[in-house]
């Protein structure tokens, strides 16, 4: 098979290793700023890199576009989560959340704002926070991750107010109920669990890889990835993708797809969900493939739509995973162009 | 009166002469007698009186003459005198404005200043007193200053002649002691050769090969040179000599007479050849090319030992048409090596040298220039024949002063001793170190080749005490080769394999477990770390696009290299990666889930201590060996 071979450049030490680094990043998480112009995307080396979704998306845009505005050194760790609130963002990975403010992110050495551990109970190693939900009626903040347990923290006072307990593994992914309000966590033990916050309960579990028609043991039985739309909720991971009905606790639509999805969410009639395999998909609720959407990167750790009222001409669909690029899809129908760290 | 009267007379006698005369000429004759005699009396009387007369006239004429004529001289005399005055006058107005016009010439000297000669000059010339008032008195004793400082100074300066004479005549008398020292020290030294060689102390042998040295084409001797003051200096483990015909250097040289009359003769015969027969035009082009790629008869050879007694040969020719220096390299080591198969490339002249700086291939000549000297005649390129000229390294061209900037053709480039001192040193460690490091990964060749993974005690740490997977083959494979292998598209995308490189591959088994590793090496090992891609073949095929833990197994051994370094030189870098892959596959077979669906016990038992088995959304097996706890975390 005759490939093209591109250029050697003479490369000294300090090239090959940005080289093999920029091969085996990850990208984890991605967050939209409040303003809509920026993208901030989180990697497994703690490194937190802003691009300007503006610049990218103009006309005139050259390749330094594509790169980012400015990368800092978040976490020691690997950054597994980020959201946005109206002036900061939230970023948490291994054990503790920083907040950054927008503003000052886009300046060379910014420091974070503040920093937060939730109290573990264990010291020998420190649980990484694998998902951040605002909860933007009671002004918290909800972590959840290795420890098994999602702990809620006020912002203004950065108190942790509750502990939920009861997944056996550890948690992988959170949903916001907005009418209850309930949170939805699934974790690498297989179930989805809602919880009412007001009484700090556990009010429903859904065990997954207990129904035959969605259970699939030669993957596993963690969920990855939660959406809920209210009375609907679809969940995956190594069991199949499944649209799940809450009140009744029972699966209506299993999609076919084979690859463990990480990441789904609903968007406006149709839901979209990455995992392994390079292509965003694109699902009607009836369980039909509308579309598959091949990206850059050889699997998908995140999604991210800019639905930012302030950037209309910035509404795009970001996705990110197993590479240093995050694809950038203007129309959901094809790739555009891809960000690149 | 009298004159008048006598005139009135005369008429009357006349008269009274003519008419009496008549009547009474009787009584006549008596008284006319006395009449006549009275009247000549009377006019006798009268012309007397005239003469006195006349006589008186005269002399009052005389004297009123006489009278003028004196006035007249008085007045000329007077005249003269004033004459004479007027122009003693103008003698005196004129010498009065030459006097005034006068330039002396002391005015021309230039003089002192007034406060200096106060200042300076001894009392009894200045003297003060006097001079002050008057100013002629003060430009005479000025002058005196002057005088007498102008004496001083002569007389300085002819003691001045003749000190400098005097010296002339010492330095003449100590030359012609020096000159007559030479023969003698040459009769010492030749007395002392056999003392030199006792004593090991080789001044002669030195001394000749700087002879010789003058005989080098510029960047050679700058080489040469650099290379002794370097060796001398530092490094007493480099040693420089040199190697070659001097006699066909001092014949590159002849006289252009000697080469004219040359020229006509082999014109001559070469006219009688071409009678016989013409030389194809490919022989001719053939011979163009070798008269262009001609190198000069003299080289220099440096060795450089290293610790483990292992010598590096290095001897650099000096290509003339051309203006490049090349290199040929040969490392001999103690003690006979055995060349595992895989180690052929490691030691081989022609690679051993490669990408000492990275991109330094050695495979295009660095002179702009030259191409349109290969043009002429049919030369592609020169690693055609850098098998036998050696390579042309770019730091060969530093170390000889060589400088050529990239891509502008230059005029001419001469050798420049600063370049080269100024790479000396980094180019020797550099060699030193590249030798040492394949030494190194020849040994440690040996023992992979035999399914050994040879970890030296201090590196024991990085890992477990027990790791079951095993090296099971280690062989080369060609550039091509891994270029069509599936999984390493990623890194031939990224530009890191290089034909420049060398590649292997690496097989690890345990129990139904396959591991297939392709390695690149880079010539810059180990400063840049090998580069693994994994693929693993049980229960199906996983390499880095479907299965995230193998991608986190190369990141272990790609990115977190440094950790696996060891004590500098970190020679040990490459087979402690392959140590660290055995663990890795240990890891990953042991805490793989056990799928409920198939029957029978896990094929490998959980043997590692490990806090967690997945942690983070891609569900990372937990590879990180932390020493000395025992234990296997995440990142």
């Amino acid at each position: 098979m005759e490939r093209a071979v591109p250029l050697a450049v003479p490369l000294g030490q300090t090239e090959v290793f940005q080289a093999l680094q920029r091969l085996h990043m990850t990208i984890f998480s991605q967050s939209v700023s409040p303003c809509g112009k920026f993208l901030a995307a989180g990697n497994n080396y703690g490194q937190i890199a802003i691009f300007s979704l503006s610049a990218a998306l103009s006309s005139e845009a050259k390749e330094e576009s594509k790169k980012p505005v400015v990368t800092f050194q978040a976490h020691d760790g690997p950054v597994y989560s980020m959201v946005s609130t109206d002036r900061h963002l939230l970023s948490a990975g291994d054990g503790e959340v920083k907040a950054w403010l927008w503003a000052e992110m886009l300046k060379k050495g910014c420091k974070e704002l503040w920093r937060r551990q939730p109290p573990y109970r264990t010291s020998l190693e420190v649980p990484e926070i694998n998902a951040l939900l605002l909860v933007p009626k009671e002004n918290s903040l909800i972590l959840a991750g290795g420890d098994c347990q999602l702990h809620t923290m006020d912002l203004e006072t950065g108190t942790f107010t509750r502990v939920l307990r009861g997944h056996t593994d550890y948690i992988h992914c959170l949903a916001l109920r907005e009418r209850s309000p309930e949170v939805l966590s699934g974790g690498e033990d297989g179930a989805v669990r809602l919880w009412d916050l007001r009484t700090a309960k556990e009010v429903q579990t859904i065990e997954v890889y207990k129904h035959e028609e969605c259970s699939r043991p030669h993957n596993g039985r963690w969920i990855g990835c939660l959406a809920t739309d209210s009375d609907w909720m679809v969940c995956g991971g190594g069991p199949a993708l499944t649209l799940w009905h809450l009140r009744s606790s029972t699966p209506t639509t299993i999609f076919p797809i084979r690859a463990p999805q990480k990441h789904v969410t609903f968007y406006q009639d149709l839901i979209l969900s990455a995992g392994q395999g390079r292509c965003v998909n694109q699902w009607q609720l009836s369980g039909e493939l509308k579309a598959q959407v091949p990206g850059s990167s050889p699997g998908l750790l995140s999604l991210s739509l800019n639905q930012q009222p302030a950037a209309p001409e910035c509404k795009v669909l970001t996705a990110a995973g197993n590479s240093c690029r995050v694809d950038v899809f203007t129309n959901l129908g094809y790739r555009a162009f891809s960000l690149s760290f | 009166m009298s004159s008048e009267s006598s005139k009135k007379r005369k008429p009357k006698v006349i008269r009274s002469d003519g008419a009496p005369a008549e009547g009474k000429r009787n009584r006549s004759d008596t008284e006319q007698a006395i009449e006549i005699e009275e009247r000549r009396i009377q006019s006798c009387v009268h012309f007397m009186t005239l003469k006195k007369l006349n006589r008186l006239a005269h002399i009052r004429l005389k004297k009123g003459r006489d009278q003028t004529h004196e006035a007249k001289q008085k007045v000329d005399a007077y005249h003269l005198q004033l004459q004479n005055l007027l122009y003693e006058v103008m003698h005196l107005q004129k010498e009065i404005t030459k006097c005034l016009e006068f330039k002396s010439k002391h005015e021309e000297i230039d003089l002192v200043s007034l406060e200096e000669f106060y200042k300076e000059a001894p009392p009894d010339i200045s003297k003060a007193e006097v001079t002050m008032g008057d100013p002629h008195q003060q430009t005479l004793a000025r002058l005196d200053w002057e005088l007498e400082q102008r004496k001083r100074l002569a007389e300085k300066y002819r003691e001045c002649l003749s000190n400098k004479e005097k010296i002339l005549k010492e330095i003449e008398v100590k030359k012609e002691y020096l000159s007559s020292l030479q023969p003698r020290l040459n009769s010492i030294m030749q007395a002392s050769l056999p003392v030199q060689e006792y004593l090991f102390m080789p001044f002669d042998q030195a001394h000749k090969q700087y002879e010789t040295a003058r005989h080098l084409p510029p960047p050679l001797y700058v080489l040469f040179v650099q290379a002794t003051a370097y060796g001398q200096a530092c490094d007493k483990t480099l040693s420089v000599a040199i190697e070659g015909s001097v006699d066909e250097a001092k014949a590159l040289f002849k006289p252009p007479e000697d080469s004219q009359d040359d020229e006509s003769d082999s014109d001559a015969e070469e006219e009688q050849t071409t009678k016989r027969r013409r030389p194809t035009l490919g022989v001719q082009l053939d011979d163009k090319r070798k008269e262009m790629l001609k190198r000069h008869p003299l080289s220099v050879m440096l060795d450089l030992k290293c610790k483990d007694d292992s010598v590096l040969h290095l001897t650099f020719y000096y290509l003339m048409n051309l203006n490049i220096m090349t290199v040929k390299a040969k490392v001999t080591t103690a003690m006979e090596l055995i060349t595992p198969i895989s180690a052929g490339d490691l030691l081989s002249p022609d690679s051993v040298l490669s990408c000492l700086y990275p991109g330094d291939h050695g495979k295009k000549t660095p002179n702009p220039a030259n191409q349109y000297q290969f043009d002429k005649v049919g030369i592609l390129t020169l690693s055609d024949y850098v098998l036998e000229l050696g390579h042309p390294y770019l730091w060969v061209q530093k170390l000889g002063g060589l400088h050529f900037p990239k891509e502008q053709p230059q005029q001419t480039v001469i050798a420049d001793h600063s370049l080269s001192a100024s790479h000396m040193e980094t180019t020797m460690k550099l060699l030193k170190t590249r030798v040492q490091s394949r030494l190194a990964l020849h040994k440690q060749f040996a023992s992979l080749e035999h399914g050994i993974v040879p970890v030296t005690s201090d590196c024991q740490y990085l890992f477990p005490a027990k790791v079951v997977s095993r090296l099971v083959k280690w062989v080369t494979i060609a550039h091509e080769d891994y270029m069509e292998l599936h999984f390493t598209k990623d890194i031939v995308d990224a530009g890191l394999a290089g034909d420049t490189n060398l590649y292997y591959m690496a097989l690890i088994e345990r129990g139904t477990a396959k591991l297939q590793a392709a390695v690149v090496l880079n010539p810059g090992y180990s400063s840049i770390p090998p580069i693994f891609q994994l693929c693993l073949n049980w229960k199906g095929e996983k390499t880095n696009s479907n299965d995230d833990n193998i991608r986190a197994m190369e990141g272990e051994v790609n990115v977190c290299y440094k950790e696996l370094c060891g004590p500098w030189p970190s020679h040990q870098l490459l087979t402690n990666q392959l140590q660290r892959l055995c663990v890795l596959l240990d890891v990953y077979l042991e805490t793989e889930s056990h799928d409920d669906s198939v029957e029978g016990p896990k094929e490998f038992p959980q043997e590692k201590m490990c806090l967690r088995l997945f942690r983070g959304p891609s569900r990372m097996k937990p590879f990180k060996y932390n020493h000395p706890q025992g234990f296997f975390s995440h990142r």
